[in-house]
């Protein structure tokens, strides 16, 4: 005899890979239940991707308005309605958290409130009351790293959810402690909003991970825009006084200490799996002495029927990557021979121009024994660049030299997270340079770039020398 | 990391549809590409021609 179950499938967290999962495993046939503690959404539509995006496109729209002077252009003296704007991006974040909710509904979906853990492998009590399933989703997420010495307080000195409301006035000098993406965006957003911004990093190099000639650019982008960058450098503590925060920073390589003063500190040091609460021991699943839950192609724990999906598996910690694999943990349940087989994760960081890669950089092909050729195309070449007052950045594509299998695409550049979408598709096809060389691409577009890259791995490229 | 697949992802997942080990598949096209034929072969169910 077969146990019963109150449910099928149980997902705990209801951010990008919980709601997936759990949307799939009902349209599977499955019946389901999603616990949250928080709201619908998770970080990336409450406190993550959404908000920040919300608050970068009106930053850019203030740019935007002081560099439409160049083609004769001008408005009256500009001003922003701080509490208009922090409205306007919770009512985006009002929307689309509602929106997962009437799909949990549509589905058929029980949405459960309340924290969960795990009383055995079978059973987690939510609140007060005590639900089994036959398969359970682990989806919990993951919070803002702390830096001792800089203690947030989500007011002066914040993490990307403080950040994210907007003070009034706008703080005259911010420090980004963090030259990853969450640091990067937000100090474009307050750059363009008029505030002095400085971004420190730890390591040599901003933007870990991406490819280093798209980082150098970037950041010589960035740098021309008003945000000065120190590498190699930490902050040590902070002390708020009646003039500001005084931050005393360190240069990692000479250990010359300085003290700045600054009206917002922004920590974004990385974050965190999330697993507090959880009680995953009871029900035999191993958590990691960092904190993550491993998962394996399947996203399945060491449990065989509890699933581990989302930034709480491993890194990195991207919607896109949550959600894939929570329609894979569904897939799985439901009996169909899914797997997280991605040739290649994405990475963006939205600022104005974009940074975006997909792939492998050309110092990882390298590094896996690849013989490479690298095409560069810079927009500075391309007319639609130039009509959109963005000629800042390149494509840069790497291929392998000898079957000309396209293994990475590195853009900066204005949509560059929309052009990614090709390239990804490439990489997952096994498209060669020549491919993509070879498939007509509309005049004038930016993606033209994309072909011109691809052209001038074989230097044929038209609209520059090739070299 | 995993080594790059030349094969499209509706042919990874026929693969493991018929429980064939993707790296273990000889692509016979263009740069080493692996076609839906080419897994089914693997899986010793060719289709008919």
């Amino acid at each position: 005899m077969t146990k019963s179950f109150d449910f099928d499938v149980l997902v705990i967290g209801a951010g990008p890979g919980g709601y997936h999962a759990a949307i799939r495993a009902a349209q599977l046939g499955l019946k389901v239940a999603c616990a949250e503690r928080e709201a619908v959404g998770g970080v990336c539509l409450n406190v993550g991707c959404i908000p920040t995006k919300a608050l970068l496109h009106a930053g850019e729209q203030i740019a935007a308005a002081r560099h439409a002077a160049d083609f004769g252009l001008t408005f009256g003296q500009q001003s922003l309605d701080i509490a208009k704007l922090n409205g306007w991006k919770d009512g985006i974040v009002k929307k689309l958290t509602g929106g997962v909710g009437a799909l949990f509904k549509a589905n058929k979906v029980t949405h459960l409130i309340g924290q969960a853990s795990f009383v055995d492998d079978h059973t987690v009590k939510v609140g007060d009351q005590t639900y089994s399933a036959a398969s359970i989703i682990i989806a919990t997420g993951s919070e803002p790293a702390k830096l001792p010495g800089l203690e947030v307080d989500q007011s002066s000195i914040v993490d990307s959810t403080g950040a994210l409301v907007m003070p009034d006035p706008v703080p005259a000098r911010m420090l980004c402690v963090g030259g990853g993406v969450i640091g990067f965006e937000f100090a474009h957003v307050y750059n363009n909003m008029g505030a002095k911004v400085k971004i420190i990093e730890f390591l040599p190099n901003v933007i870990p991970g991406a490819d280093a000639d798209a980082v150098k650019e970037f950041a010589k982008i960035m740098t021309k825009q008003g945000i000065e960058i120190a590498v190699q450098t930490k902050a040590n503590r902070a002390e708020k006084k009646a003039d500001g925060i005084h931050v005393e920073l360190e240069n990692v390589k000479t250990g010359e200490k300085t003290v700045e003063v600054f009206d917002r500190v922004l920590v974004a040091v990385g974050r965190r799996p999330r697993t507090d609460g959880l009680n995953a021991q009871a029900a035999g699943v191993t958590v990691t002495e960092r904190g993550f839950i491993p998962a394996d192609t399947r996203q399945r724990s060491n449990v065989p029927h509890i699933y581990v999906v989302g930034d709480v598996a491993s890194n990195p910690m991207l919607a896109h990557k949550a959600m894939k694999e929570g329609l894979v943990a569904a897939e799985v349940i439901a009996g169909k021979p899914a797997e997280q087989d991605a040739v290649a994760i994405p990475g963006v960081v939205y600022t104005s121009p974009e940074l975006a890669w997909v792939g492998l950089t050309e110092a990882e092909a390298k590094e896996k024994g690849y013989e490479i050729k690298t095409g560069v195309f810079p927009l500075s070449a391309s007319g639609r660049a130039m009509t959109l007052q963005a000629t800042d950045g390149f494509v840069k594509m790497v291929v392998e030299k000898d079957t000309d299998l396209l293994l990475g695409v590195h853009i900066v550049g204005p949509h560059a997270s929309d052009l990614l979408g090709e390239a990804g598709l490439a990489l997952e096809m096994a498209a060669t340079a020549s491919d993509i060389a070879l498939t007509m691409h509309a005049h004038p577009t930016l993606g033209e770039s994309v072909l011109e890259a691809a052209e001038a791995v074989h230097k044929q490229a038209i609209h520059i020398m090739n070299r | 990391g995993r080594p790059l697949v030349p094969a499209a992802p509706s042919v990874r997942r026929m693969a493991r549809e018929l429980h064939v080990d993707i790296h273990d598949v000889h692509g016979t096209g263009i740069a080493g590409r692996i076609s839906e034929e080419d897994v089914r072969r693997q899986a010793g169910t060719p289709s008919v021609p």
